[in-house]
């Protein structure tokens, strides 16, 4: 049986490096081989597990759960979910994480993209020093400016609005959009940018008819890693926000964690509903989430 | 000679019109702030109107500093941001790595698949996993029926026990970041220009000489900056714990972010106190920027 698959992999293997002029799986011994994908698939197991079990514990009634608790459901019930959206307000929470993630998503790519081209093609002094201090701020912790900001907030009687959320989420994000869109931007010829000028286009012009479709891979880059950070965002709008019409969805969610979470049905109902969103913008977008992780973090 | 002053104050209007609203906002919301909150460390403002006779804002010099270093929580806070450092530096990112590997020498079909179910906890809002992972930990969970099956009478008291507390949270860590850094290595691996690797094999290198003398080499520079990042990671630790334990129990799960949200937002706020808090953190956080920079100068630049 082992003979026969090894064999099997051999062919592949050799066929890749013909296709590919990569090393391939003929590299490696059975027993690594056998390791390999122990290793892998222990860690697929280990990963999904824990999502699989809390989407069938939802199905079940309280009752069943405290009975059976690893099994499937004896018997299903889709009981859960109507109580805990009912219970959790998700219908407001939902509109309210769309429109902030919506604005400050399309906010965060306008103005990083904006200050980008003047920061790569016009000449200023001030480059360094501005660009530079979004730089620095890719490593601040938002942890640091919680207590300000919520004293701001008071301040001005931003606490407790919606623009309250909206120009903190589009400010946190505004130094990765920066710094990412500026190395892109950089990386349009000089020459486009000129012969515009000489035929007479403003430098506006010039941003929205040429830098702008010309940045679309990095700009969708930006876009898709803000709709997962402001999405799951929950420390800020903690603490800006008290008001139930005007939380988002990872704070409504928290409301299970603590009074209701003998209540196991629906508290599990609750969580699928708050995860399912961004589990199916993950499995769609995946390729460019990936991409946006790496190009995003080292850079930090 | 007229026109091309006239081109300069229109390029320079441009570059007004195009930079003051991300500046503007950028500034008002994480430069001041910043320095806002590094200023109110050393007053003793405690809420209230600023500026305003009735309510005056005293000098405070360091005290709330010296406050901060002689209380025990902050220690236990600052202990756990370190074992979550640890976590990372000797979990995530080894593990990230050897997986990125695997995937990287195409040692298995469908390399897509397990690339994606491994990142998959990474996407998943924080609050939901914490709420999900205290419950799988609670006595009621999963984890408890399998302690119970393998050991009856076993009694689940991880989150009870101020010494085992924290284990759960530091399991959950590397449950949910092992993706990212196994992301970061693969797509830096994939950099590696294929040739090389071949060639060296072609020599009669073996796998792991290769491992050796050519892929970590190409990789050194983003390895430390991993470990930078899970420092920094480690500041940010805060809606995890938050959602888990909430810091429970005795405050012994706390890291310093939530230790911080404590004094500021539970109870009586203390915002001095919170503030220096938050400096300390600023300040490390410099103290990164500063080691990013001289790595970058190290190894040529951000890969």
């Amino acid at each position: 049986m082992m003979g026969r698959l090894r064999s099997k992999r051999r062919a592949t293997g050799q066929r890749r490096i013909g296709e590919t002029g990569e090393l391939g799986r003929r590299e490696i011994g059975v027993f690594s081989r056998v390791l390999v994908y122990a290793v892998l698939i222990g860690f697929t197991i280990m990963t999904t597990y824990p999502i699989v079990w809390l989407a069938f514990s939802s199905f079940k009634t309280t009752q069943e759960f405290q009975v059976n608790r690893l099994g499937l459901p004896r018997s299903w019930t889709l009981d859960n979910y109507p109580h805990a959206w009912r219970i959790g307000g998700f219908s407001v929470l939902f509109l309210n994480s769309l429109l902030y993630t919506g604005v400050s998503t399309a906010a965060i790519v306008i103005l990083s993209l904006a200050a980008s081209f003047a920061f790569a093609k016009l000449k200023s002094r001030a480059t360094p020093f501005l660009h530079g201090s979004f730089v620095v701020g890719i490593l601040l912790t938002l942890q640091s400016i919680m207590v300000p900001l919520f004293l701001m907030a008071n301040a001005t009687h931003l606490y407790n609005t919606r623009l309250g959320v909206l120009i903190p989420y589009t400010g946190i994000g505004l130094p990765l959009g920066v710094y990412l869109c500026t190395e892109y931007v950089k990386g349009i010829p000089d020459s486009v940018i000129e012969s515009a000028r000489i035929d007479g286009a403003s430098y506006l012009r010039i941003f929205s008819s040429i830098v702008v479709p010309m940045a679309r891979p990095v700009t969708t880059t930006l876009a898709i890693l803000n709709v997962t950070s402001v999405w799951n965002e929950f420390m800020l709008i903690n603490i800006l926000v008290s008001k139930n019409s005007l939380k988002s969805l990872p704070v409504g969610i928290m409301k299970f964690s603590g009074t209701l979470s003998s209540d196991y049905g629906k508290q599990f109902a609750a969580l699928v509903i708050g995860m399912l969103p961004m589990l199916a913008f993950y499995l769609v977008f995946r390729n460019q989430i990936t991409k946006g992780v790496s190009a995003g973090a080292v850079k930090g | 000679m007229v026109k091309h002053s006239k081109w300069k104050t229109e390029q320079r209007r441009a570059y007004l019109v195009l930079v003051l609203p991300a500046v503007l906002v950028y500034w008002l919301v994480m430069a001041f702030p910043t320095a806002f909150s590094v200023a109110l460390s050393l007053t003793d403002y405690n809420g209230g109107r600023l500026f305003s006779s009735a309510n005056p804002v005293h000098f405070a010099g360091l005290a709330h500093y010296v406050r901060m270093f002689s209380d025990p929580y902050f220690w236990i806070a600052l202990k756990n941001n370190f074992y979550i450092i640890l976590i990372s530096v000797f979990g995530q990112i080894p593990l990230g790595f050897v997986l990125a590997y695997i995937l990287f020498r195409k040692l298995v079909r469908m390399p897509g698949f397990f690339q994606t179910m491994i990142y998959l906890p990474c996407t998943i809002s924080t609050i939901v996993v914490g709420i999900l992972w205290q419950s799988f930990f609670s006595p009621y969970g999963p984890f408890s029926e399998f302690m119970q099956r393998l050991r009856p009478g076993w009694e689940n008291t991880l989150f009870i026990n101020p010494r085992t507390a924290m284990l759960p949270v530091l399991f959950v860590l590397l449950w949910m970041y092992t993706g990212t850094y196994l992301i970061i290595f693969l797509a830096n691996l994939q950099k590696i220009e294929p040739r090389i690797i071949e060639a060296a094999r072609i020599d009669g290198a073996s796998e792991g000489q290769v491992l050796k003398y050519v892929i970590l080499p190409a990789l050194s520079g983003v390895i430390v900056t991993s470990a930078i990042l899970a420092i920094s990671g480690s500041f940010q630790s805060f809606n995890l714990i938050f959602a888990m334990t909430g810091g429970n129990p005795a405050r012994r799960t706390s890291v310093l972010s939530l230790y911080m949200y404590d004094n500021a937002f539970r109870g009586a706020p203390d915002y001095p106190l919170a503030n220096a808090i938050s400096t300390f953190m600023v300040i490390i956080s410099f103290a990164l920027i500063l080691a990013t920079k001289a790595i970058e100068g190290r190894f040529g630049g951000r890969e």
